[in-house]
């Protein structure tokens, strides 16, 4: 909750706040994702490409602004929503969350040397070493 | 949800020379306070002592990923209730056959409800506690063997268990202690999900035996006083050995707009006993604003008692007191209603506030419970 108090004010400043989100995955990854394919592969309820070939999906830390924009946009559910649906699944030994990382430079990085990862980071930080597969408004 | 990773690095280059294990753990705590409200009431093993021990626990897990596709989960539990006494609440392993299939063997929570298998993760779902109408069979975990399938149907997730063991433990009857030991437990349990919308059924089938030493004893028990007297047989129709068991359930969820519906509907009995059928159900609905979401639930548990049992036996007979006492005492009639709340208030944690009252229209009283706490998972 501190979090959106403090974003309350970057949000009234600047319209850039409202950062897109973009799913990455490696340059040579020429499969197709629509939302609900990466809902699923970010909930676990999918393990791979539509090509078949095996996923390996990134996450960004809870600290990380872009996080809840991305568990807002492509999970439809917040945070704390996505906490509780992975305690269901790691307590019961059903499921693994994501690998977290600690800032979208270690995603982009993570991404672009691993053709089976798949990551967001907000537009704005997309680098040439990977690929945009979907940008989320 | 901090995790740490430990890589045993060491352990690994000894033990395989390349792989390494990866070592997960995570754990969950729920610190909760409460009392009953009423001189007098007791519910949930609150009286009008206040009291921080009664529901809380605090769990440590361990998984341990050894690659090629086989992990070990370990997970280790306290309760309040029982002085904090650390067990082993799970301890398997897990074999992922293909990406949709896997197996877990060693000692796991029976499928029997929809929170089954996390109600001890208070985090995962809003309520203080699961409803225990429903919830209060009385044993949790099983020795055996799952096999574990999730796929898509069409739109719709799907996950299925199916799961063979045995149960070897406490129980109880009303307020007697008893050893219980289910037999060639095996049943079914699937889960159907889309955009909000879950169903759920499951069916367990057992073989149950109870050991009540009030009742069991080969010379002072009840059933050795009526064989005695020559009734063999009624004995037979009371007695709890190698008897056919079912349970049955099924359930339904709802997340759609911020509302929350989940329903859950229970048939357990065991047959040619003196254990009355189980009929419970619960329905609970809540709303979501933003990191504050408050609930109301209704709960019934009906358990009719085998009176058909001791319809023979006259009412002048010595032995007709204690036979009826027997079967009557598992007659209950109680309607539980909650009003709760959650509040998100930290990444990791919830507090939460549930306020309960139990009309036990059997024994002709009116309970009522206030919780209050925080779970949390790390």
């Amino acid at each position: 909750m501190l979090k959106k108090l403090l974003l309350i004010p970057a949000l009234t400043l600047s319209f850039m706040a409202f950062a897109n989100v973009a799913v990455i995955v490696h340059p040579s990854n020429a499969a197709t994702l629509s939302q609900d394919d990466i809902n699923k592969l970010f909930t676990g309820r999918a393990k791979s490409f539509t090509d078949g070939k095996a996923a390996e999906p990134v996450n960004l830390a809870e600290g990380v602004a872009i996080r809840a924009d991305f568990d807002q946009k492509a999970l439809g559910r917040s945070s704390s929503q996505m906490k509780a649906y992975w305690s269901k699944l790691v307590f019961t030994g059903k499921g693994t969350p994501p690998k977290e990382m600690a800032s979208e430079q270690e995603v982009l990085d993570a991404v672009a040397k691993n053709p089976a990862a798949i990551g967001y980071v907000s537009a704005a930080a997309v680098t040439g070493g990977v690929k945009v597969a979907l940008t989320l408004n | 949800m901090l995790k740490r990773k430990l890589l045993a690095a060491t352990i690994a280059a000894t033990l395989c020379g390349t792989s390494q294990a990866a070592v997960d753990i995570n754990g969950f705590a729920s610190i909760k306070g409460g009392m009953a409200l009423g001189s007098g009431d007791e519910l949930y093993g609150y009286d009008d002592d206040f009291s921080f021990k009664n529901e809380s626990l605090a769990a440590l897990q361990v998984k341990s990923d050894l690659g090629d596709k086989l992990s070990i989960t370990a997970q280790l539990l306290g309760r309040g209730a029982n002085d904090w006494d650390v067990k082993f609440e799970w301890a398997f392993l897990s074999y992922d056959l293909t990406d949709t299939l896997r197996i877990n063997a060693g000692r796991l929570r029976t499928p029997f409800y929809k929170y089954s298998d996390f109600r001890d993760v208070g985090y995962a779902y809003d309520w203080s506690r699961v409803p225990q109408s429903v919830y209060g069979l009385g044993f949790d975990n099983i020795e055996g063997a799952s096999l574990y399938h999730t796929t898509t149907l069409g739109n719709f997730d799907s996950s299925l268990q199916l799961i063979v063991g045995s149960y070897d433990g406490d129980a109880a009857i009303g307020d007697a202690a008893a050893d219980a030991q289910i037999d060639n437990v095996t049943g079914i349990a699937w889960e159907l999900g889309q955009d909000g919308y879950s169903f759920r059924m499951a069916y367990l089938v057992g073989k149950t035996t109870f050991y009540v030493d009030q009742l069991d004893n080969s010379a002072t028990g009840l059933y050795a006083q009526l064989r005695a007297f020559g009734l063999g047989s009624l004995a037979g129709e009371l007695d709890i050995v190698d008897e056919s068991s079912s349970f049955a359930g099924i359930g339904f969820n709802i997340d759609k707009n911020d509302w929350l519906v989940v329903s859950e509907i229970t048939k357990a009995s065991v047959d040619n006993s003196f254990i009355s059928d189980q009929e419970s159900y619960y329905i609970s609905i809540g709303h979501r604003f933003d990191n504050i979401t408050p609930y109301v639930s209704f709960e019934k548990e009906d358990n009719d008692a085998k009176t058909e049992i001791y319809a023979g036996v006259p009412t002048a007979s010595p032995i007709f007191g204690p036979v009826a006492g027997l079967v009557n005492q598992m007659e209950t009639e109680r309607n539980s209603i909650n009003v709760g709340v959650r509040y998100d208030f930290h990444p990791s944690a919830a507090f939460k506030a549930q306020y309960t009252n139990a009309d036990n229209k059997t024994a002709d009283r009116k309970d009522s419970v206030l919780v209050v706490g925080v779970d949390l998972v790390f």
